[in-house]
């Protein structure tokens, strides 16, 4: 059976080799434009590990079911979630997206929660009752936990050959809180739900690395720094990469966190349903197994994103898309948002080692100034901070999601958009965006679309 | 949070600035896939911004027990191909009557009704049985594209099918049945022993059968139609092949008796009924088949009509029928071929290499040995009795009909197994 799959996968990256506008595949770098081309699995894998790799698209793609239930393999859902199923978040393994009325529900998009103060390892104080994330819903029985509105409010802004732009500024509102007001000096942050290909090889970045792209930022003036964070499973602190502020250590617990964070599923990793003391029905409201998604599952959605590959650039010879490319680095957006690294030694999945890869990131958190910040610490990431974003196959979200939202939050409606709101540190890279002619801008997008 | 004040002035403006906007809740429970659920949840949720859709999601077989409870477990909306519960839960007053405006909605398609009588329930889409075909692969190894279920039982095809195995896999009992229904207890029997004599038997869905035919391992892959459809939509270079007629399997939506929301989950039904809701399904990632005929006037290139297909070769296969049996039907095909895939490959192999020599002394005993690999695992007049079909239906609850539902399986496994032995015996003696 394992071989057939790996001959599988490998057929199903051959049979991909024929497509049309995107360069030739190289180790993860697929190349693939269509609307699965975040969904491929590397062919390459060790054949012991083809059955499981299937298995973690399923649980991946599953929607989940509330216990009591007779599929226990799927069961657990609950008492308080946000959705049923990673797809939810992550459709076609791509982005999310904010409602675009204060009527409408978050539905791949959630809203984290804190106090001020750090925990007993410095990451964020969850809040008493709602815990760190608010779980809009919950089985029946358990009130869900309340419900974000989100308005936007339009500001003008008028570039340097004069053409104006049109920001909206996300302004949410708590409705419906069910177990009490939250206080004055909450803290939150709203979080698109990000793609999630190419997770295995930021994962294989080795630590010096990350390092020496903090110092290598130094010597050009910027003061992006990697986010030191706790890691449960061995204890002690690293280096985050995962998480928009790159608060998370590893992708396990990325996946684990988000099976109990967004889903209320229980792990080896994290045993307890997220209910508070005060949520009476969610503790007395029933659970599967625990845990609830069990270790062999979680191995298996973490080998499948570990294999996820990367859509390839397109359109890399057009003179437009090279013009863009070389405005990208002078006007100083890669130098945080790199353009090539290449990872360690991988030794829990060797495939992934010493790959030349084209995230267009640093993994550094960096200031990104007072209009995108959520005011919200998370370890060594401050309320103003957030990690460079991956850029690859950013060019595809539109095909692929059909939508062009992007930012933490989804607020940008287009990729000049997206740029127009970088400050902070990103504040004079923006500005010589804003003043480069108008066919110097679209070039530039033109690059972003063949990433 | 002693910087960024005037962050925190934006935040806490927006936390005080609006009023509750009370959502009367609509429970919808479901087993489609998210890409399906979202869509709907959303546009419905833009078209009724005071209600709040929340999914409950749960095999049918799961399904069943929950919507058995008090208060049918707080279920608004039951929405999905699981027709054998509707029927079920029909029998024990779980639904109300729908009560929609069924204007431009067809009540057949052939021998399939789209409405339950008593108007409680409806067809909401359909998904057809079909086959998923790579192209390339058909055109290597020189095959032509199989238009019937008999077409797949041809020796030409050895080696290049996928075939779910009924009991595995969810579509599959249901399509299994339609070539049962359509050609027969004894003949059908005989079509599926040369379709499995082809194919490599498969225990994973229907995205796995489309990965195998998308990756050029086998050619053709029975299946049901979405899956491959939303590849194809998708960018993959595979293709469907309707057979002539084509059977269906349905799903349906109703409302519960004991909904506190009927007005909400009515609206519910009438948008995922309505043109905007049924034109959805046209979508990429669902490609399923409205039920509303006039829908298909506005359908993408290519896109398959069932009304019209069905005016050229009327459907035949009622799904009613079919489902008491379902679970018999899967025992005797595991019994039959699953049990021993390379056994009755080899067979085949056997008896067609002889066949092709066409020897006139061994005609008798050539028909002898196709007999004893196309024979029905049990009769026609057996397989029928209600009795029997409910013993298997009821095995996974009731320990009584499994210890004697099992014992009736031993007792066909020992007859199965004479009878491959008889044809290895008499295989053995042609071939010398």
């Amino acid at each position: 059976m394992s071989a057939r799959l790996s001959h599988l996968l490998l057929g199903l990256s051959c049979c991909l080799a024929g497509l049309p506008l995107a360069q030739a595949e190289t180790g993860f770098e697929v190349a693939d434009a269509s609307r699965e081309a975040y969904s491929r699995i590397h062919p390459g894998l060790p054949q012991a590990k083809s059955e499981e790799v299937f298995r973690g698209r399923g649980l991946f793609r599953q929607s989940w079911v509330i216990p009591p239930a007779k599929d226990i393999e799927i069961a657990g859902l609950g008492p308080l979630y946000n959705q049923i199923s990673c797809l939810s978040c992550h459709p076609k393994n791509g982005r999310g997206q904010p409602p675009e009325t204060p009527q409408q529900a978050m539905r791949s998009m959630l809203i984290r929660l804190s106090l001020p103060g750090e925990d007993e390892h410095g990451g964020p104080l969850p809040h008493p009752v709602y815990g760190g994330q608010l779980n809009e819903q919950g089985v029946p029985g358990v009130p869900g936990e309340g419900r974000v509105s989100v308005d936007y409010r339009e500001q003008t802004i008028k570039l340097a050959d004069g053409e104006t732009v049109k920001l909206r500024k996300p302004i949410y509102s708590f409705v419906d809180l069910h177990y009490g007001p939250l206080p004055a000096d909450i803290l939150y942050s709203p979080r698109v739900g990000p793609s999630v290909f190419g997770l295995g090889l930021l994962e294989a970045v080795d630590e010096q690395t990350i390092r020496q792209m903090a110092e290598d930022g130094k010597r050009q003036g910027l003061h992006g720094h990697p986010n030191i964070v706790w890691d449960a499973e061995r204890q002690r602190n690293v280096i985050g990469r995962f998480g928009l502020k790159a608060n998370v250590a590893t992708l396990k617990q990325q996946i684990a966190g988000a099976f109990i964070g967004d889903m209320g599923i229980t792990s080896s990793l994290n045993a307890q349903e997220n209910c508070s003391a005060a949520q009476t029905a969610c503790q007395q409201a029933p659970s599967a197994r625990q845990p609830e998604l069990s270790d062999s599952q979680l191995d298996a959605v973490l080998l499948y994103l570990r294999l996820l590959q990367v859509p390839a650039r397109r359109d890399t010879g057009d003179p437009q898309v090279r013009q863009g490319e070389k405005l990208f680095a002078e006007i100083g957006c890669a130098a945080c948002h790199t353009p090539a690294l290449t990872t360690g030694e991988f030794p829990e999945l060797p495939m992934l080692s010493k790959q030349t890869i084209h995230p267009y990131t640093d993994l550094l958190v960096h200031d990104m100034g007072q209009d995108l910040a959520d005011g919200r610490p998370d370890f060594q990431a401050g309320g103003g901070e957030w990690r460079t974003p991956p850029l690859w196959g950013i060019g595809l979200v539109e095909r692929i999601n059909e939508h062009s939202y992007f930012l933490h939050d989804g607020r940008a409606r287009n990729l000049a958009e997206a740029v127009l709101w970088h400050g902070g540190e990103a504040l004079p890279s923006k500005q010589r965006f804003a003043d480069l002619s108008s066919g110097k801008r679209q070039a530039l997008i033109r690059f972003l679309e063949s990433l | 949070m002693t910087t960024l004040p005037r962050t925190l002035a934006w935040l806490l403006v927006g936390l005080m600035a609006y009023p509750a906007l009370a959502k009367e809740k609509l429970t919808v429970l479901t087993a489609f896939h998210e890409d399906v659920v979202s869509r709907y949840e959303t546009a419905f949720e833009q078209q009724n911004p005071d209600i709040d859709v929340q999914i409950l999601w749960r095999m049918p077989h799961d399904a069943l027990p929950y919507l058995s409870q008090p208060q049918q477990g707080g279920v608004d909306v039951y929405w999905s191909a699981a027709q054998q519960n509707f029927n079920v839960l029909k029998q024990h007053g779980a639904w109300q009557k729908l009560g929609i405006d069924r204007n431009g909605l067809a009540d057949r398609l052939g021998a399939m009704p789209l409405v339950d009588p008593e108007g409680t329930f409806c067809v909401s889409e359909m998904a057809g049985y079909g086959f998923a075909v790579n192209p390339d692969y058909l055109q290597k190894h020189g095959l032509p594209l199989p238009k019937t279920w008999l077409d797949l039982a041809d020796a030409r095809y050895q080696g290049h099918l996928a075939l779910p195995i009924p009991s595995k896999v969810g579509f599959a009992p249901m399509m299994v049945d339609s070539v049962l229904q359509q050609y027969g207890w004894e003949q059908g029997w005989a079509v599926l022993a040369g379709i499995v004599a082809n194919a490599r038997l498969v225990d994973s869905g229907a995205t796995f059968i489309t990965d195998i035919i998308g990756s050029g391992e086998r050619g053709i892959g029975p299946a049901i139609d979405f899956f491959t459809a939303s590849a194809i939509a998708n960018g993959a270079p595979l293709q469907f092949v309707y057979p002539e007629p084509v059977a269906y399997s349905p799903a349906h939506i109703a409302i519960t008796a004991a909904s506190q929301h009927t007005e909400a989950a009515r609206r519910f039904v009438n948008f995922v009924l309505s043109e905007t809701g049924q034109k959805m399904l046209f979508h990429p990632d669902i490609r399923k088949l409205p039920a509303r005929p006039g829908v298909y006037k506005d359908k993408p290139a290519g896109y398959f009509d069932p009304f019209s297909a069905s005016a050229q070769h009327p459907v035949v296969y009622d799904p009613n029928g079919a489902i008491p049996r379902l679970a018999l039907n899967n025992v005797l095909f595991d019994r039959l071929f699953s049990d021993h895939p390379q056994r009755q490959q080899n067979l085949w192999n056997g008896l067609r290499k002889q066949e092709q020599r066409a020897d006139a002394a061994k005609a008798a005993r050539l028909v002898k040995l196709r007999q004893l690999l196309t024979a029905a695992p049990i009769a026609a007049a057996k397989a029928q009795e209600p009795a029997l079909q409910k013993l298997f239906a009821r095995r996974a609850d009731e320990a009584q009909a499994e210890a004697e539902a099992k014992s009736l399986e031993q007792a066909w496994a020992k007859d199965i197994d004479r009878r491959y032995a008889e044809a290895e015996k008499l295989l053995l003696e042609l071939e010398r």
